[in-house]
């Protein structure tokens, strides 16, 4: 219980302080020490991923971003996922259900360096140019992932 | 306007601050600065929404969440807003863009919607679609995870120029 008031605690009202574990034990009761006892106890089981900024993409220079879908063959998919992993300007990849199968996101500092970037995965995961859908975003309207910590499990 | 003690901060702090009574000592020091500057500056940069969100990131299936899907809806143009702004205040719904469609490809607003299982989500969506009578959407479930890292990385060698240049230029 006190687990997850602490997970709720520090995604969702995280206090920038000098101290800010000091903080939030005040906040729940328990000590500063106990905070981080906990905490390193959650990372060790992989409930946390990490403690950390989440900076804006276009505020720090990627200015240029896209969505792209593929249709992947089943057993090309691997060989294709290890390809655009390499690529460090790609935040997300994903197998979906569909048609088109093979997601990914991609973030350049310009038009030109991303349109380039997005080419030469395409060759070199072999996709045929109609096989392959470039959807950039037009408006964002929410990227908030926050999640409403009910059960969280140590397994 | 950023600078370069700002840049340096968000390097250093950008995969994770430590698990130490003043985790902003480390950094402070390295640059010759109290801690409280470089809260202040965190602050700061909070508000420029350089930071979206300062705090803690759960791993989504070490919480129950386990179904995950990008849904794609065809909204008609004049109703985009109305109905991306409705989506957007549920909590499942992580994420919700408004992108290009193409000849082959009709599906102008994205979401990404976590729930605990797939009922769950498929449930959820039908609600939604119910709600703001949108009946043309494709439910796109995610099989495997290949990649999923944070969208604003700032590159180690990136200068002060282009990071400050783009934060000017958004509006």
């Amino acid at each position: 219980m006190i687990d997850r008031r602490l997970l709720e605690k520090a995604q969702d009202e995280f206090p920038l302080t000098v101290q800010p574990w000091a903080s939030i034990g005040n906040d729940l009761g328990i000590t500063e020490k106990e905070v981080i006892r906990r905490l390193r106890v959650l990372f060790r089981r992989g409930v946390v991923r990490k403690i950390a900024p989440a900076l804006d993409a276009r505020r720090v220079g990627l200015r240029a971003s896209t969505l792209i879908a593929m249709k992947v063959p089943e057993n090309r998919i691997q060989d294709v996922a290890k390809i655009v992993s390499k690529y460090r300007e790609v935040s997300h990849c994903y197998q979906r259900e569909h048609e088109f199968n093979f997601w990914f996101t991609i973030a350049a500092r310009n038009e030109h360096e991303l349109g380039k970037m997005v080419e030469q995965i395409r060759r070199g995961a072999n996709i045929p140019e109609d096989e392959m859908l470039d959807l950039p975003s037009t408006r964002i309207f929410k990227i908030d992932v926050r999640f409403q910590l009910t059960s969280v499990s140590y397994s | 306007m950023m600078d370069n003690v700002d840049l340096e901060i968000l390097l250093a702090l950008q995969d994770g601050i430590l698990l130490v009574r003043e985790p902003f000592s480390a950094i402070a020091t390295h640059l010759g600065i109290e801690p409280e500057e470089v809260v202040e500056r965190l602050k700061r940069l909070r508000e420029q929404k350089v930071i979206r969100k300062f705090g803690l990131f759960v791993r989504k299936s070490k919480v129950g969440v386990v179904a995950n899907a990008m849904v794609v809806w065809e909204v008609p143009n004049s109703r985009v807003e109305e109905v991306a702004e409705f989506i957007s205040k549920f909590r499942e719904v992580t994420h919700c863009y408004e992108r290009r469609t193409t000849p082959k490809w009709k599906y102008n607003i994205y979401t990404v919607i976590h729930g605990a299982e797939r009922k769950t989500v498929t449930e959820f969506v039908k609600m939604l679609s119910d709600a703001v009578h949108v009946n043309d959407y494709l439910i796109l479930f995610s099989v495997r995870e290949f990649v999923r890292r944070s969208t604003g990385r700032i590159r180690p060698e990136a200068s002060i120029a282009e990071v400050s240049d783009a934060l000017d230029s958004v509006t």
